[in-house]
């Protein structure tokens, strides 16, 4: 694979090659949906079999019972959580790349966003099935939500728990709703080019999309308040979901730097698979004039940045435990890097403070090759860094007659294995099915049709 | 100025007028030849939100759906503030450590939460409302699939006879490649 045109850089004025029609971005974009060649058929089946696998594990887990995990004391948090963080991580570089990078009117979100956010979607739907997959009685989970029960009883509001549930119900609702809406336009435009029944199925989805004045008055206007409302939501989720953590009192985890560390690593993870996921897109699609070097090495960028906050993290934590003259502390992280769990550490270490660094060479961020290469090594990093957190604190704990040492079981592999299936069900359904670059966000980069010499308007 | 609101759906008192532009500028030069006529009732309709088209046609007039907004944002705060406070205070247990039934840090966040989903719900609920999703019912003459791809037009679901003639010249002066009337308005293609 050679680098991906060469000549596709912004130009003087920061403009990225891009097609000079409006009817050409429809078409380019349109072309791929609703035609599954070999390689995606393939690519899905590959999906469902994980799925399958996934779900037989977990039935064989709801019906043996919760010893068919490797989850046992001291180590009540393994996989499950391992996977819920770092699924909803993974979510949180589409928002910040459709709702963050979209305040800030950066340009280079227009090719990728849309493809960006069914990855938060999919990601967070996936991320929601941990906490009902690792309760011993999934039956139950309707007690995470506050209803007035038959027991008289509320749950505690007090519980960084309960705020999980908060957060990313929040998340996955307003990052669904910012999705579908953004979709609208474009599923008109789908079906003005469709026939038949696809044609009034999109005509269905569309809700009659016209694009009058007075609807896109509205629509841009609410466009820019969910903007607005998932900006400050994507940072709150992952501080959340750090506070499971940092609220408890456990060496390795009672730590103030956890939400920004937590947040820092969510984009890294994020933007890694966005990478993942769009380079091999970009090729069998052939959508460079949409998305190309310009995209993928705003993306390495973002890498490097959050890369080097967690490498600032890392260290951080190592200097306050040393500094803390705090034993627990000491401990811990002594035996993070030294002990059982050592591997992890190093593993982590390696992909995401020193495999990120060739990205300070240019040749090597708008290489298809090595961007992939890496993206790779970012989805390790982070989820060994995950397990690092989750697995080893509880495993070591103040009193050495409670350690243990925790292994993920054949179920809990499966599990994840699915977990990956399920993510990758969603995602080559939407790209066959939905547009997936947004094309009315391309439109609006690209020169308006203008007669010139007409009369001036205010 | 209250042009883009004549949806029509179904019968018609007037007569339908279409003007379909293929550029930008010639289309806001139609807007502004039929505002200075005094000639309302019209949609304009286009294939990508375009501020100048909002300017021409909406001047100084911003979209209400900040006003859903801000309710659904103070709405989502309060039931966060409630739901939270009012259930510990139905079951006033003093957690160790001697935390307060009520403590307003630990309930921020619920709040916070609330907050937004209360506000982007009600964002949701105001745009549907003010943009009249869904519109299935817009008029045929609207429902033109060039419109989605790379024109521009200005539509009369509903002119008046006796203004018609003028609109159509107006539109044709102002650079529309197509002006049609009645019922030739109906842009017939099953695919684009």
């Amino acid at each position: 694979m050679s680098a991906i045109q060469p000549n596709v850089h912004p130009g003087a004025n920061g403009d990225p090659n891009r097609p000079a029609l409006y009817s050409s971005a429809n078409r380019d974009i349109l072309r791929v949906m609703l035609k599954p060649t070999v390689l995606w058929a393939f690519a899905f089946s590959l999906a469902l079999i994980s799925m399958v696998i996934g779900g037989y594990c977990w039935y064989y887990q709801v019906i043996w019972g919760m010893g068919y995990a490797g989850i046992t004391h001291p180590t009540f948090w393994g996989v499950y959580i391992v996977d819920f963080v770092f699924w909803v991580g993974i979510g949180h570089a589409g928002t910040l790349i459709s709702a963050i990078l979209y305040l800030v009117r950066s340009r280079w979100r227009t090719g990728v966003y849309r493809a960006a956010e069914a990855m938060t979607v999919f990601a967070v739907m996936t991320a929601g099935l941990f906490p009902v997959l690792h309760l011993g009685r999934c039956w139950q989970m309707y007690y995470f939500f506050p209803y007035p029960n038959q027991r008289q009883l509320w749950m505690n509001f007090k519980s960084p728990l309960m705020w999980d549930v908060f957060a990313i119900s929040t998340y996955l609702t307003v990052s669904s709703v910012f999705f579908v809406i953004g979709l609208i336009p474009d599923i008109a435009i789908a079906r003005d080019h469709a026939t038949g029944l696809v044609k009034q199925v999109y005509g269905l989805l569309a809700l009659g999309w016209r694009g009058t004045g007075r609807q896109w008055r509205h629509f841009a206007a609410a466009y820019g308040f969910f903007a607005a409302f998932a900006a400050p939501l994507v940072l709150s989720v992952h501080s959340v979901v750090s506070w499971d953590f940092a609220t408890a009192n456990t060496a390795g985890w009672h730590s103030t730097i956890f939400p920004p560390y937590f947040v820092a690593g969510a984009i890294y993870s994020g933007c890694g698979m966005v990478l993942t996921l769009l380079i091999p897109m970009t090729y069998l699609f052939k959508w460079h004039d949409y998305v190309n070097n310009w995209h993928f090495e705003s993306l390495a960028k973002m890498c490097m940045l959050t890369s080097a906050i967690l490498t600032y993290a890392y260290s951080v934590e190592y200097f306050i435990a040393w500094y803390s003259q705090n034993p627990y502390e000491q401990a811990i992280f002594y035996w993070r890097a030294t002990g059982e769990y050592a591997w992890a550490f190093w593993l982590m270490v390696f992909c995401n403070c020193i495999a990120p660094l060739p990205f300070y060479f240019k040749k090597v961020r708008t290489s298809p090759v090595w961007l992939f290469a890496i993206s790779i090594l970012i989805n390790i990093g982070m989820w060994m860094e995950r397990f690092n957190i989750v697995v080893s604190s509880p495993a070591h704990d103040f009193d050495p007659a409670t350690w243990g040492m925790y292994s993920p079981t054949w179920v809990e592999w499966g599990i994840t294995l699915g977990s990956f299936g399920w993510f990758s069900f969603w995602f080559p359904l939407f790209c066959k099915t939905l547009p997936a670059i947004a094309i009315t966000e391309i439109k609006e980069m690209i020169a308006p049709p203008m007669k010139g010499g007409g009369e001036k308007h205010a | 100025m209250s042009g883009a609101h004549a949806q029509s759906e179904g019968s018609h008192a007037g007569i339908r007028v279409k003007g379909v532009y293929a550029h930008l500028d010639e289309m806001l030069t139609g807007i502004d030849r039929l505002k200075k006529a005094g000639i309302n009732g019209f949609d304009v309709v286009a294939p990508l939100p375009r501020h100048e088209i909002e300017e021409a046609v909406y001047e100084g007039q911003p979209s209400p759906v900040r006003w859903w907004t801000l309710i659904g944002a103070m709405t989502g705060i309060t039931s966060g503030l409630l739901i939270t406070s009012l259930t510990h205070m139905d079951w006033p247990m003093i957690m160790p450590g001697g935390k307060p039934v009520v403590s307003l840090p630990t309930f921020a966040i619920i709040m916070f939460e609330c907050t937004i989903l209360g506000g982007a719900m009600f964002t949701l609920l105001g745009m549907i409302i003010h943009a009249g999703l869904p519109s299935f019912g817009l008029d045929k003459a609207i429902q033109d699939p060039r419109f989605s791809d790379d024109k521009f037009g200005i539509v009369f679901t509903r002119a008046s006879t006796k203004d018609a003639d003028r609109i159509v010249d107006l539109l044709r002066g102002s650079g529309a490649i197509e002006v049609t009337t009645g019922d030739d308005t109906i842009y017939e293609v099953p695919n684009v």
